[in-house]
């Protein structure tokens, strides 16, 4: 993956500011989702939709951190990947400008703010993600090798599609009630948006990432391209038995999606098994739990669509699928790319490159991975409880460990700085 | 990433190679701490150092050598010469590093560790380690396919015998 930044040599590694503002703005919103959900905690237990700031948190990690996250990625990995160059890098910068006041407002919106907060904003986001899906697919469409990662990355852009469109209707219908079904709508919007467009573009990059930090190579087993059609498949379903409310095609949808599911796991599996780097460290504990995640958020996504318990069953699909497998998942995944790239940013004439290590604080992380997998588990038992403190808990949890994923990525860029910014030694210093 | 011609599935070998030898390092310096010299009087410790020795001697310098005498000027006839501009900038930090740990493990087998050369072995191979594991990374994502773009098959097969013969050598 790394013959482009050797093939036309690193020139055309994008400037380090392009990912990295998207990486720096996901882990503000990152921060304020969980101190959000701290304040708000006690209206998580039984939450199935409505605006207040739940939604607001919801949307912050959904938009603000993994849409944000997967935005720097893709502009940073697809031409990696693809070999080919993005259209624009002026136009990977506007869909910055765009998304960022666009989001503020829209959350604001869902806070109990004034309609046209929400109107305005979501226009805004809405713009920003057809400007990524026009950058995607234009690279997209160059490309006949890399079937794996592309297969996914184009089920992404037509998913990111469905979910802007669903989403701008949820909020026209919450002035207006031109929705026959707002809860349903929401449903099909949380399965297109959580599976379909980032679970899309989180198995496609996995083609790249785990490979290349694993040393492994993919198998050359057809598993990988399966899933990329019975995934279509069962996110399609999704959606059309969310809006027809259909329980038996939302229980179909979740059976071929843990079919989807289990071919992809599948594929990292047999990755993973060829790797020549066996330490791998907190990174990859996430994202293997972010891989057990998957599963389990399809089935607690079935037992919702039953229509059992809807209070604990709805609130607790919503939770493992974002909360759960996304957010773990990427975190996980960012905390190895963020270095990298960095190391990668990090020579100049005179300067040898920086050691990965060098660059990486490793005392925050740890604290992050503990907070976080702690998070994960009080709020997601809270659910089940109903006990709102457990929740807020789980949050205060959170928020300390983004708070330290934070405060490791501050380090980084201060470390990289520094690196080449050497001070230069006195005379009287010089040996 | 799969290596898809002879050359890069020589180089592959070679990483699988190098990653088993720093990996074994890695366990031994992780096993052994920085505080305490091991006892080049054990057999185990003997074996791993002359193993080491072994592996950045011959293989390193041979590999390297291979690449920037052979492969990167015909990736450059071929138009891309960044490629091995990058690797051999990468290359000429590494090789250093590399020929500390060896004198350093070559001595210390004749004369044992005390605690200012064990401490030099251990900084050096942890260096060595994350930049070599980090190159390989790049070569096996960046030049296996780099080859397969653009390398024909007659090229790739003389390339490949032209390689078997430094590694008989």
């Amino acid at each position: 993956m790394f013959s482009d930044f050797m093939l036309g040599a690193k020139s055309r590694l994008l400037p380090a500011s392009v990912p990295f503002r998207f990486f720096a703005t996901a882990l503000v919103f990152h921060i304020v989702a969980w101190a959000t959900l701290l304040w708000s905690g006690d209206s998580v237990p039984g939450f199935i939709g409505g605006m207040g700031p739940a939604l607001a948190a919801l949307h912050m990690i959904t938009l603000g951190t993994l849409a944000m996250t997967g935005m720097g990625a893709a502009y940073q990995l697809l031409p990696v990947a693809t070999k080919r160059p993005l259209r624009s890098e002026r136009l990977c910068q506007a869909t910055h400008w765009l998304m960022t006041p666009g989001l503020v407002l829209l959350l604001w919106g869902f806070g109990y703010g004034p309609t046209w907060a929400m109107h305005a904003g979501g226009s805004l986001v809405v713009a920003a993600l057809a400007l990524f899906a026009f950058l995607i697919a234009d690279n997209l469409r160059r490309v006949d090798d890399m079937p794996l990662v592309t297969g996914h990355a184009w089920l992404a852009v037509a998913f990111l599609l469905v979910v802007a469109a669903i989403g701008m209707l949820l909020i026209v219908d919450f002035g207006t009630g031109l929705l026959p079904n707002h809860a349903m709508a929401a449903a099909a919007h949380a399965v297109a948006g959580g599976y379909g467009f980032m679970g899309m573009l989180v198995m496609g990059f996995s083609y790249v990432l785990v490979p290349m930090f694993g040393l492994s190579q993919v198998p050359k087993q057809p598993y990988g391209r399966w899933s990329i059609w019975v995934s279509a498949a069962a996110v399609s379903l999704g959606v059309v038995g969310t809006l027809a409310n259909s329980i038996p095609v939302m229980l179909l949808a979740g059976l071929v999606g843990l079919a989807a599911a289990g071919l992809h796991l599948t594929m990292m599996k047999l990755t993973m098994k060829t790797r020549m780097r066996k330490q791998l460290g907190g990174s990859f504990v996430l994202m293997r739990a972010g891989w057990v995640l998957l599963p389990v958020s399809i089935l607690a996504g079935m037992v919702a669509a039953t229509g059992v318990a809807p209070a604990i069953a709805v609130p607790l699909f919503g939770f493992l699928l974002v909360f759960g497998w996304l957010l773990t998942f990427l975190v996980g995944a960012l905390q190895r790319i963020m270095p990298f790239l960095a190391s990668m940013h990090s020579s100049k004439p005179g300067i040898r490159p920086a050691l990965v290590s060098a660059l990486t604080a490793e005392a925050p992380l740890k604290l992050h991975l503990y907070c976080h997998f702690a998070a994960i588990a009080c709020i997601g038992v809270g659910i089940v409880v109903g006990q709102g403190w457990l929740v807020r808990g789980g949050a205060a949890a959170g928020l300390v460990g983004a708070v330290a994923f934070a405060v490791f990525a501050i380090d980084l860029w201060r470390r990289l700085h520094r690196h080449l910014n050497p001070i230069p030694q006195t005379a009287s210093e010089s040996p | 990433m799969t290596a898809q011609t002879q050359t890069g599935a020589l180089l592959h070998t070679d990483h699988v190679a190098t990653i088993q030898a720093l990996q074994s390092l890695e366990g031994f310096l992780i096993r052994q701490t920085k505080k305490s010299a091991p006892d080049v009087a054990d057999e185990a410790v003997r074996k791993a150092l002359q193993s080491l020795v072994t592996t950045l001697t011959n293989e390193v310098g041979r590999h390297f050598g291979f690449e920037e005498n052979h492969l990167f000027p015909l990736l450059a006839e071929r138009g891309e010469s960044g490629i091995g501009e990058f690797l051999k900038h990468e290359h000429s930090t590494i090789l250093p590093l590399a020929e500390e740990v060896a004198d350093t493990a070559r001595k210390a087998l004749d004369e044992g560790f005390d605690a200012a050369s064990w401490h030099r072995f251990y900084d050096a191979s942890v260096e060595l380690i994350e930049r070599e594991i980090f190159h390989i990374q790049k070569e096996e994502m960046g030049l296996l396919a780099a080859i397969g773009m653009l390398v024909d098959p007659a090229a790739d097969a003389e390339l490949a015998e032209l390689y078997r013969g430094l590694q008989v050598a």
